[in-house]
């Protein structure tokens, strides 16, 4: 089977998230990247069904020219080929992001290449817009489960897992469809090293999609208020036992 | 101009989140109908807790495949009703269903959509204030479209009362096409663990690496289980193989919003801290002093959990009178 | 041609085959390796070949059971000339040497008898230690060991020194002695034993030819033993490394197809020099006896595995080279366990014991590289650390912004891009960076070079690992890597010396850096500040405190950093040493990436600190940021009375004193 998963290539932030001066994004001079969490747990998944079942796996992503990095890392871990639609360095917004892929998905179709399944993850850990994954399942016509813990495919349909209070609820779809995963699915197996120097020397195809007018349009960044608590210091080791249980009875949970 | 808002119920009751969404809602029409949307039997049952928080109406859309849970035919009801509202915004809770209905609406009606918003204020386009990074950074943003689609992230407001007389309540039955149909829950397989669920607790207690093996995890254990909580633990534990995902709280695990949250030898990256800063107090025991997750704790112990945590233990049992 | 000739030839014929046979083998394994380059640097190895080989210098590390074996390999050395006459006399009973032959010049001289009778004395004094040492002592160190080959060996050493000396007694009690009886009092005294009728004439023969048959005896059994040590220890010192101890070999990744290599996954993937270490191996057991995993109870044995390694090569080796089709199958399990790949803490303990230069923290890297870099097989627990070096730039996977958040109001000068070089670049180390018993260390050395008044900086943010945890958990892409990251940003800062408080990344960036294009002059902090207390530029005041230090594996053993950490105790307090110190330092528990992995057995960490409170002492000195860690959660674990300090917090606290 043919399976396409997206990606987006994201910050590592750690204890504080530092803005721009023109509070426009994230200063990310001495930050590291990855791609995020979710969709790593999406490529892994994309990798093995293709072991199982045969077929193409393809990694895409509409990011700047750096994002080419996170394509060799989902390559690294076994996808055959990448496609990398390059934005200008700015964000898209939900519905620009999933357009632009559609329109390569449709590009792909006219080459011949149908996909069975196309992955994302639920959100991104940046934007956090939750519906690129189902614009774009729309758009082709597919359909679309969503934060997804289980992914079983056979025959001709996927049986979806997503993890509500208390267990899971099951979805079944006929294939070709659209899943968004969550981390937890599996997990990502660590690249060798053979299989990072052949992800170097695989095909990326390199698209540029013309932007258009944001309808979600982000007009600047701000910390969240209330960041700077002072801590009320209990004690120093075990002798702050006591302080912790007047203060857990005063919260009502001793 | 009126706003729509899509209930979630739990059986009997109106899910918390949904009732925030209706009191955002009620802000953002400004003095405007507020109108709601349930689907699923017996939703009439419902009213009158929605009339106490300022909808006017209760439209029931009945069909079928509303037995079990299907976002696309809840999103296609929404369209309906909607457009025959003339609703000027629609309205959901920010949980993941409430996220993804609105989704499905959104490419319906080829609409933009703000999930997860804290603010909203009504004109054209909207300025809406929204979550990214799991709530460690905000956005503001300009919301564009004829209709505005947002949902409200959890916990943003607190679900207040402003009763209406005489909700009244209107059935329909949406127009469903068969593919419409195909996205819906057939079953659902129960969690393996009993005990107390992690969303749901009221007192969780969770630690990192810091616990240094799986074993290590006993006195976490020991004390959540003293406190009728349940056990959490970081992203780095779950990479660890030391427990399962489903214990992981974090941004990409799972969202806590207990009494008390004591977390244990966890530094606060943001992506920790996006899972619990819904806790309405958090106590951290770290050996270090410059945790960052001190700049966001109530309480703290600076010591060792692993002499820290069987401390408190004793001394709750002993407070117990054991 | 002489009945005795004949024989001679055909039972010398014999043996030389069987011998050349398995040598040949032998020759043909070592040659099944991959490449490495080990045939440079001439004069050190003459010189190690020298000094270990004939001087015997670490056999002698253990006095009695060196002087031992120094007795029996120096006998062996000096009789060798024996052998050819022996071998020579089997044919003829008085051959007539000519006295301008070697043979015949030195068979006459009185000094030379005088040197095999003194030899042959002291190998069988040598002998007697021997049994004692295996019968009445039994140390541990021989669990695991084949004690049968060597109670098999020392009988028949003993035999052929034995057969010698009565062989010269019996030649002297019938005239034939071609050296002055005095010369050889000892087989003068025996020759007292024979007559010099038929009796004796027929003991003459049968003494020489027994001498003549054990020696070849035991030159078939050789290569089939763990004798095999005496042919290939040689060239196994000849061939050891030769530059800084704690340098580990790169590889290339930038090698054609088939000749790249990604570490040990089956035999032919061992080096050539690998392969020779497991050949070289005698299994005297001093790796397994200094090995701190071996001795909190865990599976690995430095001696096992190469014992280990060296039955899976002559198990399959031969199949190998007879069969091209043959698949070799996996080290990791089947020679040795992934536990036992796991629990090293590269120490250096093992090789530095080892009398033939053996190298097993080079094989447990090896193996470690295949089983991280082609088969991602690894305790799960350190996949995030590996994960996170990778991508936020140190192992902690905290966000390389907060790099230099500790020196924050302390007024080091942090280096931006373009700014002058410092005469002095402080390299902080990720530990210091991010953990907060390790910085203060960091916050320590700052102020002692900041109150000497040294040019320093520190790169801040753009410091990143040096790679040590990835290259000794075997991700040596990713070290290399960070290495030639790192270079890049130290020569664009113009840098040239180097100060780091981190062992390992003192070790990486002196010894291991310039493979990568790096050259730095490289010290150690507290040889730095060794160096200003000489020179008075720093004064402290020492108090009656007892005080131990703790000497770091990679400063001690990896680079020899002895002297300086003890000068700056002596300056501070009174010190007092424990037991397994210097170069015999025993581990934290740290190293080869355990600050990251779990830990099964009873804790080295826990071990060293029981060492460290018999001293008596208060404090317990450390100088490395993971020892720091690693005692004073040993400290906490045992609940004991005891301080651990870096060195350069306990100068702060002295020059304060003088304040």
């Amino acid at each position: 089977m043919n399976v396409l998963v997206c990606v987006k290539r994201v910050p590592l932030t750690g204890g504080r998230i530092v803005l721009t001066d023109d509070a426009q994004a994230i200063a990310t001079q001495h930050l590291g990247f990855t791609i995020s969490p979710h969709e790593e747990c999406g490529v892994e998944e994309a990798v093995r069904l293709v072991e199982q079942s045969g077929g193409e796996s393809v990694v895409l992503t509409l990011g700047p020219a750096e994002a080419e990095e996170q394509l060799r890392d989902a390559m690294a871990l076994g996808i055959d080929r990448a496609i990398h639609l390059v934005s200008g360095g700015d964000e898209w917004d939900p519905q620009g992001t999933a357009a632009a892929i559609v329109e390569t998905i449709e590009a792909e179709r006219a080459a011949g290449v149908e996909y069975d399944l196309i992955v994302f993850g639920n959100e991104s850990a940046d934007a956090g817009g939750y519906q690129v994954g189902i614009r774009v399942a729309h758009a082709l016509g597919l359909p679309v489960a969503t934060g997804l813990k289980g992914v079983v495919v056979s025959d001709g349909s996927v049986r979806c897992e997503q993890e509500v209070p208390g267990g899971r609820d099951v979805f079944v779809l006929p294939l070709p469809a659209v899943v968004t995963v969550k981390e937890g699915l599996n997990f990502p197996r660590y690249p060798s090293v053979p299989g990072r120097m052949r992800a170097q020397r695989k095909p990326v195809a390199v698209r540029s999609p013309d932007a258009v007018s944001p309808r979600l349009a982000k007009v600047r960044l701000v910390s969240p208020p209330g960041q700077k608590k002072e801590a009320e210091i209990l004690g120093h080791g075990p002798e702050a036992a006591p302080r912790v249980i007047e203060v857990l009875q005063k919260i009502g949970v001793a | 101009m009126s706003v729509l808002v899509v209930v979630e119920r739990q059986p009997g009751a109106v899910d918390e989140l949904s009732l925030q969404a209706v009191t955002f809602a009620r802000a953002l029409a400004d003095g405007a109908p507020v109108h709601a949307l349930v689907v699923g039997a017996h939703a009439d049952s419902v009213t009158p807790t929605l009339g106490e928080h300022g909808v006017t109406t209760v439209h029931v859309a009945e069909d079928e495949v509303f037995a079990s849970y299907a976002p696309l035919a809840v999103a296609r009801a929404t369209a309906e009703l909607a457009g025959r509202l003339r609703a000027t915004a629609v309205v959901a809770a920010g949980s993941e269903r409430g996220n993804e209905v609105l989704a499905h609406l959104g490419a319906l009606l080829d609409l933009p959509l703000a999930a997860n918003c804290v603010e909203a204020t009504s004109g054209d386009p909207a300025r809406v204030t929204r979550l990214r990074w799991g709530g460690s950074l905000l956005e503001e943003a300009d919301l564009h479209g004829d209709v505005k689609l947002l949902t409200v992230a959890p916990h943003a407001v607190s679900a207040t009362h402003a009763p209406v007389a005489d909700t009244s309540v209107e059935r329909f039955a949406p127009q469903l096409s068969d593919a419409d149909r195909v996205i819906r829950v057939s079953a659902r397989t129960q969690a393996a663990t009993g005990g107390v669920s992690l969303a749901e607790a009221k007192v969780v207690v969770s630690s990192g690496r810091g616990a240094g093996s799986a074993e290590g995890f006993g006195i976490i254990e020991e004390l959540a289980g003293l406190l009728g909580g349940a056990v959490g633990c970081s992203r780095a534990v779950t990479m660890a193989g030391w427990r399962p995902h489903t214990d992981q709280v974090g941004q990409t695990g799972t969202k806590i919003a207990p009494d008390l949250y004591i977390a244990c030898g966890i530094s606060g990256a943001t992506q920790h801290m996006a899972g619990c800063k819904g806790a309405k107090a958090i106590l951290a025991v770290n050996t270090d002093p410059d945790a960052p997750i001190l700049a966001s704790a109530d309480y703290a112990v600076i010591g060792d959990l692993h002499e820290v945590v069987p401390a408190i233990s004793a001394e709750l049992r002993k407070a117990r009178g054991a | 041609m002489p009945v005795s000739a004949l024989a001679l030839a055909t039972v010398a014929a014999v043996a030389l085959t069987l011998f050349a046979r398995r040598a040949l083998l032998v020759l043909r394994l070592v040659r099944m390796g991959a490449p490495l380059p080990r045939f440079d640097d001439l004069p050190k190895r003459v010189e190690n070949e020298t000094t270990i080989v004939l001087g015997q210098k670490k056999l002698l590390q253990r006095v009695v059971p060196g002087l031992m074996h120094a007795f029996i390999f120096w006998g062996f050395v000096v009789l060798f000339p024996t052998i050819l006459i022996a071998a020579i006399y089997v044919i003829d009973r008085e051959p007539g040497l000519p006295a301008a032959s070697p043979l015949g010049w030195i068979e006459g001289q009185g000094w030379f008898a005088l040197l095999v009778d003194l030899f042959c004395l002291l190998v069988l004094v040598g002998i007697a230690a021997a049994f004692w040492i295996r019968k009445v002592q039994r140390p541990n160190r021989f669990q695991g060991s084949h004690l049968g080959e060597a109670d098999l060996i020392l009988v028949l050493i003993t035999g052929i020194v034995s057969t010698l000396l009565l062989w010269h007694a019996s030649q002297i009690a019938l005239g034939l002695n071609e050296w002055g009886a005095d010369w050889s009092p000892l087989s003068n005294a025996l020759s007292g034993l024979f007559g010099d009728g038929t009796a004796t004439e027929a003991l003459e023969r049968a003494l020489v030819w027994a001498h003549v048959l054990i020696i070849l005896s035991f030159l078939v059994y050789l290569p089939y033993s763990k004798h095999l040590h005496i042919t290939t220890a040689a060239p196994n010192v000849f061939f050891g490394r030769t530059r800084a101890k704690g340098r580990l070999e790169p590889l290339d990744f930038e090698a054609a197809d088939d000749e790249l290599r990604f570490g040990a996954g089956t035999v032919p993937e061992l080096t050539w020099k690998g392969i020779l270490d497991t050949m070289s191996c005698t299994e005297c057991g001093r790796c397994q006896d200094v090995c701190p995993a071996w001795a909190t109870g865990k599976a690995l044995s430095p001696k096992l595995l190469i014992m280990n390694l060296r039955d899976h090569v002559f198990a399959e080796g031969p199949k190998i080279l007879a069969d091209e089709s043959f698949e070799p199958t996996p080290l990791v399990p089947n020679a040795v366990t992934d536990e036992v790949v796991w629990d090293c803490v590269t120490c250096g303990a093992c090789v530095q014991e080892c009398p033939v230069s053996i190298e097993h923290v080079d094989h447990i890297v090896d193996l470690r590289r295949h089983l991280v870099m082609v088969e991602s097989r690894f305790p799960a627990e350190a996949e995030s650390m590996l994960r996170d070096v990778e991508r936020s730039g140190n192992p902690w996977g905290k966000p390389q912004d907060e790099r230099a958040a500790w020196a924050e109001g302390l007024g080091v000068r942090v280096l931006q891009p373009g700014s002058r070089p410092p005469e002095v670049l402080y390299w902080v180390g990720c530990a210091a960076s991010f953990d907060e018993r390790a910085r203060l260390s960091a916050e320590s050395t700052v102020k002692l070079l900041l109150a000497a008044r040294v040019d320093v900086a520190i790169l801040g943010p753009r410091e990143s690992c040096t790679g040590d945890p990835a290259r000794r958990m075997g991700n040596e892409y990713v070290f290399q890597s960070f290495a030639k990251q790192n270079v890049a940003t130290l020569d664009e800062a113009g840098v040239t010396k180097i100060v780091a408080s981190c062992p390992h990344c003192f070790n990486t960036l002196a010894n291991e850096y310039p493979d990568f294009g790096g050259r730095y002059e490289v010290v150690h902090h507290t040889e730095f500040l060794a160096d200003l207390v000489a020179r008075r530029r720093l004064r402290p005041v020492a108090t009656d405190k007892t005080i131990t230090y703790h000497d770091s594996c990679y400063l001690a053993r990896h680079n020899d950093v002895l002297a300086a950490p003890r000068e700056l105790v002596a300056a501070v307090g009174q010190p007092v040493e424990m037991e397994r110190s210097g170069t015999r330092t025993f581990c934290c528990g740290a190293g080869g990436a355990h600050m990251w992995m779990e830990e099964r057995g009873s804790a080295i960490n826990e071990e060293r600190v029981r060492e460290a409170a018999e001293t008596g002492a208060g404090t317990l000195a450390v100088a490395c940021p993971f020892c720091t860690i690693m005692l004073d959660d040993g400290v906490r674990q045992t609940g004991r009375d005891l301080r651990v300090a870096d060195v350069s917090t306990l100068l702060v606290e002295a020059l304060e004193r003088s304040d």
